[in-house]
């Protein structure tokens, strides 16, 4: 798989993980279930960005140039 | 007269390393600025709450879900735009990348005037707690948002005029790497100011 289409299968994964989130929050009535599904979606998508987007684990190498 | 010393393949690997290093630590330091606020959105969970409570019993709430998705998206598509202008620029594909990079530019300006908007339909009463919080979480966001969407057009302006290669882009990297952070940053602000407390 190239790096584009690698970059457009995460950001696909963060559209839909962004409208489960929505309909998750707007349909379930408990607070402390509503709470820990957004917190889960959140750091989810988080380090989708974090791994995928700001290439994180290129912070520690010291062998590659650009 | 002082002459530069000339600069080393081992020593520009060595200064791109260190400028990694402190993209992040500038990361980590303000991921302690927003975690704060979230702290204290967090905080008014229980005392105060976005909704206004009408005559008739029923709740109003004081954001706007629709809008508040709405943004979201856009935000989330400016990173998918940011991510292939400088993957764009590490192959080479230099007009891609300057679209990519004017995409970006357009869309966080969406997203800003957005959040303008929000503003100014937004119904809180000045003593509101959440009104507060909510100003000061998002005003501060933009704020951020504003100031990618500057370096974004440094860094377009200077791909406009030749500048970045696949050997040399860590103008692009940097700023996009920034931009991605702001969303981020909105991945954690918009459940908690938009999604958490429902009527």
């Amino acid at each position: 798989m190239s790096t584009f289409q690698k970059g457009y299968v995460v950001a696909a994964i963060l559209a839909v993980l962004t409208i489960v989130e929505y309909i998750f929050a707007i349909s379930i009535n408990d607070d402390h279930v509503r709470f820990a599904g957004l917190a889960i979606a959140g750091i989810a998508k988080a380090a989708l960005i974090a791994t995928y987007f700001m290439h994180i684990a290129r912070a520690w190498q010291r062998n590659e140039a650009h | 007269m002082a002459v530069a010393a000339p600069v080393h393949h081992g020593q520009h690997v060595d200064r791109l390393f260190l400028n990694r290093i402190g993209l992040w630590f500038f990361f980590f330091s303000e991921s302690i600025l927003f975690g704060l606020l979230l702290s204290a959105r967090f905080y008014l969970l229980r005392l105060d709450i976005p909704f206004e409570v009408k005559e008739d019993g029923s709740l109003h709430q004081l954001v706007s879900q629709q809008l508040g998705l709405i943004i979201t998206i856009i935000l989330l598509l400016s990173s998918v735009t940011a991510f292939t202008a400088e993957t764009a620029i590490e192959h080479d594909r230099r007009t891609l990348a300057k679209w990519m990079l004017f995409a970006t530019i357009v869309l966080g300006l969406v997203f800003a005037a957005g959040v303008g908007f929000e503003w100014h339909e937004a119904e809180f009463e000045k003593r509101s707690a959440f009104g507060t919080v909510f100003f000061t979480m998002t005003g501060i966001h933009a704020a951020h948002v504003i100031s990618g969407i500057g370096m974004l057009t440094l860094s377009w302006s200077m791909l406009l005029r030749g500048g970045f290669s696949s050997k040399s882009h860590w103008g692009i990297s940097s700023t996009v790497m920034y931009w991605h952070f702001v969303d981020v940053v909105w991945v954690f602000f918009y459940p908690a100011l938009y999604l958490v407390d429902k009527v």
